[in-house]
């Protein structure tokens, strides 16, 4: 590689533009972190790796940005420096080490040519790569050693920084595609690698500036499937826009975007694409009168497959009861204490209702630490405390808490909530804590437990094949059955746990259902089981749409 | 997967067991590069026994699995990221693996690594 060609114009990125550059990814990562945060390799929405790479590529560019030096080296050197500070999480700590590499490679540049790019690429590669005893293929790594090469290439031909990014980001899309096929557990969850897809929105933001398009806002942006559903739109409906229009198809020829959001346009507000294995998802609102254009429009693009209507004035109409004051039992010294967790802001209504003296938040995706725990136990003015995890992932931290605590705390092992609502109207507090706790511990067996959620992604887990939007349901923790409807997901489990043998089926409905939706289900639900008594109660809880509680 | 349920019997899982899970799952770790001894003469005893787990110490107490990881660190990497990263990933493949509750894993940072990046 010699610099000597007559024909090479000395073309360059100075310094000004390089943060230009910087800003630009960092930019386009936060535009697209929710899509990375969402290639999860388990079913649950709990993936950070959008977020840690925003992090860490913020404090990076902060490092950088109010520095007045011109040159290129010194910048990297910052951004190196801000990478190393601010690294958070696993793919955070690799993107420091690319920044680290690709400030090592560029050395103390004036300004950044093909050639030092090029260098400072392939240091990148280096240097990450031994961060790790056994690198494994199929990641963040992968990507990094495909664009170094990438670049390595395109500088046979150019000398052209810019035109190196982009063949660069070109090679980095390829390799983050090929990524399943080099980590198998990728290819089971039927997803591409979060942390290459990370660093290929960072070169693609840097793409977009040098071609003029826009960054903050995805006007263009593919969200995963997932990602667009009515729950999104209920707080957006906008006077005029009454009806929410959804539609999946799949097109007969690569869609041609702009013009796909242009037409929408025309139509309503609102406007939401999202993407996954071939099949689109349109998402609109439009006026009453134009509620049939999107599919009419949608028809000539490609084959639908499935339509969603719905008024939105009668959900706004019929939205979730109000927030009001909750309280929770006072407890006197020497009295027995419920330290309850609770996943939304219904469960918690009804924890305090029955007696709950403190609650601890959390989840399926947000477990509360030891020390939250802790804190809610020793704050407590009485030293007989019970604590009711109500979920298994939440059981570890629950125990660590007991045995930190000075005070006679004990858990009772409620794996679900309908188990700890259970265990709870047991409670007696100023009896005896053994006879309390052997009480409450009976309870957990008296109640069978139902949750239904949307599955985020397709997977395969225990022989039964889930597809991306469809509802699963699970029976006491374990799965049950994967269907396309709320209905079929409900009865599933209800015939699942043999309901018809009991006499009281709960319902409690989470944010992301709308109340008129949730009564529907439960007069179905009546109508199948008559001899069974059906309540409906607001649990609030996220990402579940209901859990049941059957006794 | 729990273990007290087995109808035919008990299944015993040895130290070397999850220490060896663990031993995998710190060499894909990032910014881990290598493990280290506790002390001298615990290196040479390992040493002598060719433990490829050495670095690793797993403790049952009372039914729940402690383990201890004592490693190396590539210099220029965020030390606290690092460790928790590594703390994570154990407990999972552990976890995943065994079906079994890991208690904690207690990361013991002995040493950097500085690599010749010239």
């Amino acid at each position: 590689m010699s610099d000597d060609n007559p024909e090479r114009t000395a073309l360059f990125i100075d310094g000004a533009y390089f943060k230009d550059l910087i800003r630009a990814s960092l930019t386009w990562l936060k535009t697209n972190q929710e899509a990375v945060n969402a290639l999860n390799v388990f079913p649950v929405p709990d993936g950070d790796t959008g977020t840690n790479m925003v992090l860490t590529l913020q404090a990076a560019y902060d490092e950088m940005k109010s520095s007045e030096v011109k040159k290129v080296g010194s910048l990297a050197e910052k951004l190196a420096h801000g990478a190393l500070m601010g690294a958070r999480g696993n793919s955070g700590v690799i993107l420091s080490q690319i920044w680290r590499g690709f400030s090592k490679g560029i050395g103390n540049v004036e300004v950044l040519d093909g050639q030092s790019l090029v260098k400072g690429l392939v240091q990148a590669r280096d240097t990450a790569y031994k961060g790790v005893v056994r690198p494994v293929e199929g990641t963040i790594l992968t990507v990094c050693k495909d664009s170094a090469l990438a670049a390595q290439e395109a500088y046979q031909e150019t000398n052209d920084p810019r035109e190196i990014i982009k063949q660069v980001t070109e090679a980095a899309e390829k390799s983050v595609n090929n990524t399943p096929e080099l980590l198998d557990v990728l290819k089971e969850a039927g997803v591409v690698d979060a942390g290459g897809k990370g660093l290929l929105h960072i070169f693609e933001g840097m793409v977009r500036l040098m071609n003029n398009q826009p960054l903050d806002i995805a006007p263009l942006g593919i969200k995963p499937l997932s990602l667009i559903g009515k729950q999104e739109a209920q707080n957006a409906a906008e006077p005029g826009q009454d009806y929410e229009v959804i539609v999946d198809f799949k097109p007969f020829k690569p869609l041609h975007l702009e013009t796909f959001y242009d037409e929408l346009e025309e139509i309503g507000t609102s406007i939401q694409v999202g993407e996954g294995e071939g099949i689109y998802r349109m998402h609109i609102h439009v006026p009453t009168e134009k509620r049939y254009e999107p599919i009419d429009y949608t028809m000539t693009l490609g084959t639908i497959s499935k339509v969603h209507i719905e008024n939105l004035m009668e959900q706004t109409g019929n939205s979730h009861p109000p927030e009001e004051e909750i309280s929770l039992n006072p407890v006197e010294p020497g009295q027995i204490a419920v330290v309850a967790v609770s996943p939304g802001i219904g469960f918690t209504k009804i924890f305090a209702s029955l007696g709950a003296a403190s609650i601890v938040e959390g989840g399926q995706t947000m477990n509360p630490s030891t020390q939250e725990i802790l804190t809610a136990v020793e704050k407590l003015p009485t030293d007989k405390i019970i604590i009711l995890p109500n979920n298994k992932n939440i059981l570890m931290s629950a125990q660590s808490a007991a045995e930190l605590a000075v005070k006679d705390v004990r858990v009772i092992e409620t794996t679900t909530l309908p188990q700890g609502l259970s265990a709870m109207l047991r409670l007696i507090p100023g009896q005896d804590m053994d006879k309390v706790t052997a009480e409450m511990k009976e309870a957990v067996t008296d109640v069978e437990s139902g949750a239904i959620t949307t599955a985020v992604r397709s997977v395969d887990i225990d022989g039964i094949k889930i597809a991306e939007g469809e509802i699963i349901s699970l029976h006491n923790g374990s799965l049950v059955s994967s269907e396309e409807n709320l209905k079929d997901g409900c009865f599933n489990f209800l015939k699942a746990a043999q309901a018809e043998q009991y006499e009281l089926i709960t319902l409690f409905y989470g944010e992301n259902i709308s109340q008129s939706a949730a009564e529907e289900m439960a007069a179905m639900i009546q109508e199948e089981y008559p001899d069974q008594i059906i309540e409906l109660q607001f649990g609030g809880q996220p990402h579940y749409q209901f859990i049941i509680s059957i006794e | 997967m729990n273990m007290e349920i087995e109808p035919q019997g008990n299944i015993h899982i040895s130290k070397q067991t999850i220490a060896t899970i663990a031993f995998q799952a710190v060499q894909r770790s990032y910014g881990v590069v290598g493990l280290a001894s506790r002390n001298i003469v615990d290196g040479l005893t390992h040493a002598l026994v060719k433990d490829p787990t050495h670095g690793i110490d797993v403790e049952y107490k009372n039914d729940l699995i402690n383990i201890d990881l004592y490693i190396i660190i590539e210099y220029g990497t965020r030390i606290k990221s690092v460790a928790a990263s590594v703390a994570n990933t154990v407990r999972y493949q552990v976890e995943k693996t065994l079906g079994l509750p890991v208690n904690e894993v207690n990361v013991h940072v002995q040493g950097l690594r500085i690599s010749n990046l010239d």
